[in-house]
């Protein structure tokens, strides 16, 4: 190879020069190419959520061919997510109804997003066997936005101006806090399972007047806020005597509103902050970061990382014997945690959202009657509560449109009426002339006038066997630190 | 902790860098290209590595091995396929070429690699020196215990080993003479008989080969995921220019400038600017740019 180097043969002069291989046709061909290839894969990158579909055999089959998974084949497409006009004026009701799901198919919260896709799947195979809403098909079309805000800015405006959906089943803080005038501006109801942003805490619902629009914000969520969740966990640290805390945490606002929740509480309860480092997402070690922290003083140490990057700053952690309790944020209850760091974290807890509302056993049954062994997280039962008590405002609407559905999430989740905990019992009850009031999987799904909704906090301790539950804050215990009105 | 433990944790941040900026700046010194894919050739070489580590028997230094053969490969092919047709159209058509071929290369991982991250299992040891004597200065400890890990040495010995090769090859080979002449003048190269797009074969293995061993050294610290390599990509591209673009001395310098503010910044930062550490490192970057354009090794600019 060295004698190689050096070119020797003669061409025509005295030195030796090599040729320039750079030829004219070669470009053009080339640019041709690489043009086109950079045409498609660009095009590939920015929609890179294809539909995914989930009809009523939840096998994710309920999308048109070409991945849109429409929804709106009747006469005007205008949105309204039904196949005709989006009536039900005596056997005039639509044959499907859409609804959009932007989802976590990509990016650092992928691996939350099979738990929900499946529980999601078994709701509408539920609905569906239970007739449907209006009697027609329900179908979901699902996109990925990898929870980056400008994919699901523009996913949003697919699903509902294309794709033609009646209501929204997904989106995240990280998504909905930026784009939140946005959203508002689309009219179309957004009832999703995964924001916990105190952002929310006083946006959104009907205000407590379901039948005035003018003064709605349309997010609501069915999974309770991080005030809740946070005040939870705050109250049980507070509980065992674990006064002084320090903090790691990523400077994203998911990872920020977990902490400030926490802290709320926990400070004004008599807990203390010796350290706080705020640490960037990605990094290759964070032992500078630990290093700073453990410095000081405390009790247990708060985490409060994207997966990834917490797997890496645990495993550090690890490997610098620095010890002390452990408190996860509840993204990181699971088991992919304890394989990487091992038995170091055995003991470390987190607090979720309770996963035990009235109607658990039903959606559990449901859930593990679906294809798919997604492991159940503290979103997957909210999300098939979103998509019970979306069916159901549409039932009782008599229509599907975004207004109708607006209308009517607060009146059948609020209390009063007959209790249900299916949509199945909810449709039988609505035909029979009854009010309802559905109890949902996660939580009773009593919608407060900012679309929020209540409930207990579930303590994960990681062990031998993965993250079992350990304790339960209830619910009325935690009232007590969310004032009625801020959330 | 004292200074000296943030210290280690900076040189073993800067030999991750390090080892990837010398291929980075290689290729902008001898094919004149500022190749922003090159974060991918990471995750690449990442992925080799998390593959053979499942795939082959023995122990962990095989599927290094197997990672920077891999990336050697992978360079090469993408380099004959991408870059080489179009060296003639100067440095901005090949800047532009490379961050489409990179957001091409990064979304067909994610669609073909999996959407979770993986890891490679290893075990760690860790060696404690808690006997050190503290050497205070105001509220700073110079020294005073520290630890290193097996992890830690791992990777400063393969930048060290790394930086000898690249020095033996560039100083002591004709291959390596040919790539500085390359370097300092292309069309001189040629003219002097040297077969340009050989050497520029020749270069693109090298920086191949030194992608795949930091993709896995920094896969077997973090995970492999389909953007292990696009996240260190801007802490590689300012180390080459803070040492000097073009040199692989610099940009050795340039990694070690880098990853030590990285760990002091942190550690010293007030408690409500400690996510800002990376902009600590940039800052010093734009200031030494302001001051000396060419960089610490002073290494001439080219026309990129």
């Amino acid at each position: 190879m060295v004698g190689s180097v050096f070119n020797t043969r003669c061409t025509g002069s005295s030195i030796g020069m090599s040729p320039d291989t750079n030829r004219r046709a070669n470009r053009r061909t080339f640019l041709t190419l690489a043009g086109s290839g950079g045409m498609v894969g660009l095009a590939g990158c920015v929609s890179f959520g294809g539909g995914e579909g989930s009809g009523d055999d939840g096998s994710g089959d309920g999308s048109s061919d070409d991945g849109s998974g429409d929804g709106s084949s009747g006469d005007d497409g205008s949105g309204d997510g039904s196949s005709d006009d989006g009536s039900s004026d005596g056997g005039g009701g639509p044959d499907t109804i859409a609804l959009g799901q932007p989802a976590s198919l990509s990016g650092q919260w992928d691996f939350l997003q099979p738990g929900v896709s499946q529980a999601t799947d078994a709701a509408v195979a539920h609905i569906n066997e239970a007739g449907g809403p209006l009697d027609a098909e329900l179908e979901v079309v699902r996109r990925d936005t990898a929870v980056d805000p400008q994919e699901a800015r523009t996913v949003t405006t697919q699903l509902i101006e294309n794709d033609g959906v009646a209501g929204i089943v997904g989106l995240y803080s990280s998504e909905i806090n930026p784009l939140w005038d946005f959203l508002q501006d689309f009219e179309v109801p957004i009832v999703t399972p995964w924001p916990g942003s105190t952002f929310l805490d006083t946006r959104g619902g009907d205000k407590g007047t379901p039948e005035d629009l003018s003064d709605d914000e349309w997010i609501w969520r069915t999974v309770v806020g991080d005030t809740v969740h946070t005040s939870g966990s705050a109250v049980y640290a507070l509980e065992n005597d674990l006064d002084t805390l320090g903090v790691i945490n990523g400077t994203t606002e998911g990872e920020r509103s977990y902490v400030e929740g926490f802290l709320e509480v926990y400070e004004n309860n008599g807990g203390t902050v010796a350290e706080r480092v705020e640490v960037e997402l990605g990094n290759s070690s964070y032992q500078s970061a630990l290093s700073r922290l453990f410095d000081a003083d405390f009790d247990a140490f708060l985490v409060s990382l994207p997966q990834e990057s917490a797997i890496t700053a645990l495993n550090d952690w690890s490997d610098g014997g620095y010890g002390r309790q452990p408190i996860l944020s509840d993204p990181l209850a699971q088991q992919a945690i304890i394989d990487q760091v091992g038995s170091d974290i055995h003991g470390a807890w987190a607090g979720s959202p309770g996963q035990s509302g009235p109607s658990y056993d039903t959606f559990e049954e449901a859930y593990s009657g679906q294809d798919g062994d997604a492991e159940i997280n503290a979103w997957t039962p909210p999300a098939w509560d979103a998509l019970m008590v979306t069916a159901l405002a549409i039932e009782r609407a008599g229509e599907a449109s975004p207004e109708a559905i607006q209308r009517n999430l607060g009146p059948v989740s609020r209390s009063g009426g007959t209790v249900v905990h299916t949509f199945a019992e909810g449709k039988e009850a609505l035909a029979n002339g009854e009010e309802i009031t559905y109890e949902g999987a996660a939580t009773p799904v009593n919608f407060t006038q900012h679309g929020n909704v209540f409930g207990s906090v579930t303590i994960s301790t990681a062990g031998e066997n993965g993250f079992e539950s350990t304790s339960e804050v209830p619910a009325e215990d935690i009232r007590e630190y969310v004032a009625e009105g801020e959330y | 902790m004292g200074l000296l433990q943030e210290a280690i944790f900076g040189v073993v941040t800067g030999s991750y860098i390090a080892i990837a900026a010398i291929g980075f700046t290689l290729i902008y010194g001898i094919v004149n290209m500022i190749n922003f894919a090159y974060g991918e050739y990471l995750t690449l070489g990442a992925f080799v590595g998390f593959f053979a580590a499942n795939a082959l028997p023995g122990p962990l230094p095989v599927a290094v091995v197997a990672a920077m053969l891999g990336g050697g490969v992978i360079s090469i092919a993408l380099a004959r396929g991408f870059f080489t047709p179009i060296n003639h159209t100067g440095p901005v058509p090949m800047l532009l070429t490379s961050i489409g071929l990179g957001i091409a290369v990064r979304n067909a991982i994610r669609l073909f690699g999996g959407r979770s991250a993986r890891y490679i299992d290893t075990e760690t040891a860790t060696f404690r020196f808690d006997a050190v004597p503290e050497v205070p200065i105001g509220s700073v400890d110079l020294l005073g215990g520290f630890f290193l890990t097996s992890e830690h040495l791992t990777v400063v010995g393969s930048a060290v080993a790394v930086f000898l090769v690249v020095h033996l090859l560039l100083t002591r080979t004709d291959v390596g003479i040919a790539m500085r002449a390359m370097g300092d003048d292309e069309s001189l190269a040629r003219v002097r008989g040297i077969d340009t797009q050989l050497i520029r074969d020749s270069v693109w293995v090298l920086a191949g080969v030194l992608a795949g061993l930091a993709g896995v050294l920094m896969a077997i610290q973090t995970n492999v995921s389909s953007t292990t390599g696009y996240s260190h990509i801007l802490q590689i591209l300012s180390a080459a220019i803070l040492g000097g673009a073009g040199s692989p001395y610099g940009a050795i310098i340039g990694a070690y400038v880098i990853g030590l503010a990285l760990a002091i910044s942190t550690a010293f930062l007030p408690s409500s600017m400690t996510g800002l550490s990376s902009a600590v490192a940039f800052a010093i970057l734009i200031a030494v740019l302001l001051v000396k354009p060419s960089g610490i090794a002073g290494t001439e600019v080219r026309e990129a």
